[in-house]
């Protein structure tokens, strides 16, 4: 659990309310403890006066000597337990024989309308005492009696109580805590199975969210998958306007050319035509940029490499009947290309025209996988002809980097702009060496999608 | 040689057909895929320029309408949808070859030659029967390296059956191949071209066949 996740606040919010209401209930638990250990020991201090005020009723002693209760604790010393019978002025007419020899101390402060008055005392030896005292008469002489009990015993007791509270509690908070994580995680688990849905969208593995998710997360995954839709939505129709802006711009162009290169003489068909030129150059280099920035867009999509190419190379036999070309189909576990289909054609389809442009009748393509270090699929395709080739030079000028359509003339050529846009916004690579059949070898390596053989492993 | 031009846009259209003219070639043009496909599937041409995008019919329908009738004549497409999927649509459809707008006269030309060529199964630009040699693309005939000069109906004719060599073609044939569909075909112009081309060409190039037609024999 790291910082900053929902989780870990979870967690951590639950455990602070448990502290707190665990030390409440601790708290709360204990002080009711000692309140009735309280109002227990004030009950018997009560009953043991009531006990001497009663003997005192019987007693022929003026000293009472012979008044005593029968609870053993009142005769051995320094217990805590003592009885002390005072008369009007105070002074001590008998005590308990624990309290023999020891000053006693006095409660002060006024008695209640019950002839009561109770009070929190400590004798010789430090024995925190409870006393109660009652105001009486015997006989006609006014008496104070007061019993005192131990108070040490029941905080001890308390004291006891409180430690076994607060173990129990701290098991149970424990034991709470370890409830809530585990629960923040499983009600977290599904936000992380979308986050790989999402994933494997952009992977290019599916088209859209699939699976079932609990009624708070669903939502989220169907808006997902609503975006991918309207986004391959207004992709499909960006390249359909750019399809059709081409198609109504390119046949006035042709016609213009036309028209003012058959008249080379007048010197208004010298001007129409150049600037028809222009203007072709520019709709072809437009119409490219406008289809690569709507392709850029393009995520989960993938497609059967070899199936593309078995179509091209059909294509090429049938157009150039010149060439033959040496196809080898890979076989199934070949990775499919993670991206447009016809993105593809158009990468290899350039590539396959070059061949057969400079070939003298031999053409050989083949098609492999390769993983490198960082466990990245890749799909290579090799071109290769017969033809005149080019040498190192010329392949670095052909290829070389950040040369934008719009900073190049089109059609210089090689026709390769194309091929090298769309190479870079699929992070793929272009590179032209010497082939053994003596023309050009062309490689384009492009990112695999994550089904098929090699990246199963 | 009779090409068929079905393009929507009346001024390209009409520049194709001069151009194709000019290249030596008779030609009809429609401006809709169904009148284009009824031409096609009625007439019998040597070629076709396509346009994809007609009113109508749109030319690949036009085209698998065609290939789907047992039609085998040599078909370029025209379109300015240059994609790689647009082209292997074409060729799948049964085109022989594609041409991406704006494109220029020569090339069309010069595809279009490769096309008619490739058709009667030549594998060159220059066709020679004996001493006669053709070269299809400038238009030229010469006789052992002697240039001659031959009108067009002329140039017509002997490409018409140097194409065909080997072959014995009808006069239906040649009326048929060489001239466009307004052409009235019930006169003997063939005959009279046939006799002026003998006068300028060594004799026994052009054999007659009683009763079926003419024939430039193989070497």
């Amino acid at each position: 659990m790291r910082k900053g996740s929902i989780a870990f606040s979870l967690f951590w919010l639950s455990a602070g309310w448990l502290i707190l209401a665990l030390a409440g209930t601790a708290f709360l638990l204990t002080d009711l403890y000692s309140r009735a250990l309280d109002t227990s020991l004030a009950n018997q201090l009560r009953f043991n006066i009531d006990t001497l005020s009663s003997a005192t009723l019987d007693s022929t002693d003026p000293n009472f000597d012979d008044v005593g209760v029968q609870d053993p604790r009142f005769t051995r010393a320094a217990t805590g337990w003592y009885w002390v019978i005072r008369d009007e002025a105070e002074q001590i007419l008998a005590t308990s024989r624990s309290a023999v020899g020891m000053l006693m101390p006095q409660l002060s402060g006024a008695f209640d309308a019950d002839n009561y008055r109770t009070g929190i005392l400590e004798d010789e030896s430090g024995n925190s005492l409870r006393a109660l005292e009652r105001k009486t008469t015997s006989n006609g002489r006014p008496l104070h009696i007061m019993v005192t009990g131990n108070l040490g015993e029941s905080l001890a007791l308390v004291g006891q109580f409180r430690g076994q509270t607060l173990t129990v509690l701290g098991a149970v908070g424990v034991a709470l805590a370890i409830m809530s994580g585990i629960v923040a995680r499983l009600a977290l688990r599904p936000i992380g199975r979308l986050g790989r849905a999402i994933e494997q969208v952009r992977e290019g593995e599916s088209q859209s969210i699939t699976g079932t998710y609990p009624s708070e997360v669903a939502p989220l995954a169907e808006e997902i998958n609503e975006l991918l839709r309207s986004n391959t939505q207004i992709i499909e129709r960006a390249r359909n306007a750019v399809g059709n802006l081409a198609h109504g711009l390119k046949t006035p162009l042709a016609v213009l050319r036309n028209e003012a290169s058959a008249a080379k003489d007048n010197p208004l068909a010298r001007v129409v035509g150049s600037e028809s030129e222009k203007m072709t150059q520019l709709v072809t280099t437009y119409l490219d940029r406008a289809r690569l920035a709507a392709r850029s867009g393009v995520v989960g999509k993938k497609a059967d490499a070899t199936m593309i190419m078995l179509r091209l190379v059909r294509v090429m036999e049938k157009l150039n009947k010149h060439v033959t070309i040496a196809f080898k189909r890979p076989d199934a576990s070949l990775p499919w290309f993670r991206g447009d289909e016809g993105d593809l054609e158009e990468m290899a389809g350039n590539l396959l025209d070059n061949a057969c442009k400079w070939s003298k009748g031999k053409i050989a393509v083949t098609m492999m996988a390769e993983r490198t270090s960082s466990s990245q699929a890749f799909l290579l395709i090799r071109i290769e002809d017969d033809g005149p080739g080019l040498t190192e030079e010329e392949a670095q000028k052909v290829l070389r980097r950040g040369v934008r359509l719009d900073e190049k003339t089109p059609g210089s050529g090689l026709g390769l702009d194309i091929v090298k846009e769309l190479v870079d916004v699929y992070g793929g690579s272009l590179q032209l060496r010497q082939s053994v059949l003596g023309g050009v070898l062309a490689e384009l390596k492009l990112p695999a999608a994550k089904v098929g053989g090699l990246t199963r492993s | 040689m009779r090409i068929l031009v079905i393009e929507d846009d009346t001024n390209l259209n009409r520049q194709i057909k001069d151009a194709v003219t000019e290249g030596g070639y008779a030609v009809d043009v429609a401006f809709d895929g169904e009148e284009g496909h009824y031409l096609g599937d009625t007439e019998p041409y040597d070629a076709v320029v396509l346009d994809i995008g007609l009113p109508q019919m749109d030319g690949l329908s036009v085209l698998e309408e065609w290939r789907r009738a047992g039609k085998s004549m040599p078909v370029l497409l025209l379109t300015a949808r240059d994609r790689w999927s647009d082209k292997v649509q074409g060729i799948d459809a049964g085109a022989d070859d594609y041409l991406a707008k704006p494109f220029h006269m020569e090339e069309l030309l010069a595809r279009l030659r490769a096309l008619v060529r490739r058709a009667a199964g030549h594998a060159s630009n220059e066709i020679t029967a004996g001493p006669v040699r053709l070269d299809v693309k400038a238009g030229k005939v010469t006789v052992d390296g002697q240039a001659i000069k031959l009108t067009s109906h002329e140039l017509r004719l002997l490409s018409y059956l140097m194409h065909h060599k080997g072959k014995v073609v009808s006069r239906t044939e040649l009326t048929e191949h060489l001239y466009d569909q307004d052409f009235d075909r019930d006169s003997n112009t063939i005959e009279v071209f046939v006799g002026r081309l003998r006068k300028k060409l060594p004799e026994e190039v052009i054999h007659t066949v009683r009763g079926l037609g003419y024939q430039i024999l193989e070497e």
